[in-house]
């Protein structure tokens, strides 16, 4: 095989060594399926990561099924449904940048990667003022949920008028608040990682760093920026809207 | 047989020559994302709906084709490797695997954990 690989190579004129060829792999296409192997084993890791949050949830929302239901106003769906089409809109933009990488566009390159870094930094916008609303109002995990009646969610206080927050303190909407701080916030953790990647993809960029044969960092970033998406498709319909 | 596999490949898609890897045209690539937002206004829109149980079946199942779109398109598995392609399956079988398990045992033993928080809220016995 390696002896068909090295035909190929020459067939285009390239060099039969290029200099991104790591000495340990025999040419380009090995090192780049290796990278790739490497990251799918990592992503595959990372759903399980995550997994242990879903049981979590599964099992809470099986045995408290009425106070998922009262606390889920507490979550404005239309903030979770604004940074659902900002994470697919930027998981557009990774895979547009993978496609530029490999074409050598290197202006389009730079501007999605740049795209996709704005789209998380929007994400995380949204969610500073989500989580800073819920520290204000006393929302938050375990004991420390004290929501005072006047700071209940409009929406609740419509619907169940006699509702207050010490019912759903008794309720143990405490546990509901630490799975959805828990989950939105290793979620949160990862986008934030993603921007850093971004960075430092933009910074190669710029330098010229990516060519058709070498672009692997752009497409395994974009892979794990997709994990993260995939693993809000999941969440905002769980936490945000069914009750 | 994998050179055979690529050079085949060169024929189809846009690419200059000696790219590793097949190019998503742009055109699949807004078609995703169209799609996506569509499951997205139809997870939405189905919520507002009270349909007991089936809303959270509803919800997990919009969810899993949007993570099939993305995971076939945009994470191109469709043309990738299938080995990449076995991983994520098995990852997913795995997680429902122990959703499933421990959802099952959770039920099972649900019964006790209730008699004991009765039996603890009882006043004791003289």
């Amino acid at each position: 095989m390696s002896t068909g690989v090295a035909d190929h190579e020459t067939k285009h004129d390239l060099p039969a060594r290029p200099p991104e060829l790591a000495m340990h792999f025999d040419n380009m296409h090995q090192q780049f399926h290796s990278g790739k192997l490497g990251m799918w084993l990592f992503l595959g890791q990372e759903l399980l990561f995550f997994c242990g949050l879903f049981t979590a949830y599964a099992v809470y929302r099986g045995n408290h099924q009425e106070m998922f239901h009262y606390v889920h106003y507490f979550l404005d769906w239309k903030l979770g449904a604004v940074n659902t089409v900002v994470l697919l809109v930027s998981s557009l933009t990774a895979a547009w940048s993978v496609r530029a990488a490999m074409l050598e566009q290197r202006k389009v390159l730079i501007f999605t990667l740049l795209a996709t870094f704005i789209c998380a930094g929007i994400f995380m916008v949204v969610k500073y003022f989500e989580y800073t609303h819920k520290l204000h109002i006393g929302a938050v995990w375990g004991g420390g949920f004290n929501v005072a009646d006047a700071d209940l969610p409009a929406e609740l206080v419509a619907k169940y008028p006699d509702m207050t927050g010490a019912k759903l303190k008794e309720m143990g909407a405490g546990s509901f608040f630490a799975i959805y701080f828990c989950m939105t916030g290793l979620h949160g953790l990862h986008v934030l990682v993603g921007m850093g990647l971004y960075i430092w993809l933009l910074v190669r960029a710029l330098k010229g760093d990516f060519n058709r044969r070498w672009y692997g960092a752009v497409d395994n970033v974009a892979l794990y920026w997709h994990i993260v998406d995939i693993i809000w498709i999941f969440l905002f319909p769980m936490l945000y809207l069914i009750g | 047989m994998t050179e055979a596999a690529h050079a085949h490949h060169d024929h189809h898609h846009e690419g200059l020559p000696g790219t590793i890897g097949h190019v998503t045209p742009l055109k699949t690539l807004f078609k995703v994302l169209t799609a996506l937002l569509v499951l997205t206004v139809i997870t939405v829109a189905v919520a507002q709906f009270d349909f007991g149980r089936l809303n959270v079946v509803g919800a997990v199942g919009i969810a899993c084709v949007k993570a099939s779109i993305v995971s076939l398109w945009f994470m191109h598995l469709r043309y990738d490797k299938r080995f990449n392609f076995f991983i994520l399956v098995g990852s997913f079988a795995l997680v429902a695997w122990m959703i499933g398990y421990i959802l099952f045992d959770t039920v099972l033993y649900q019964h006790n954990i209730q008699e004991y928080k009765r039996d603890q809220q009882a006043p004791a016995k003289p």
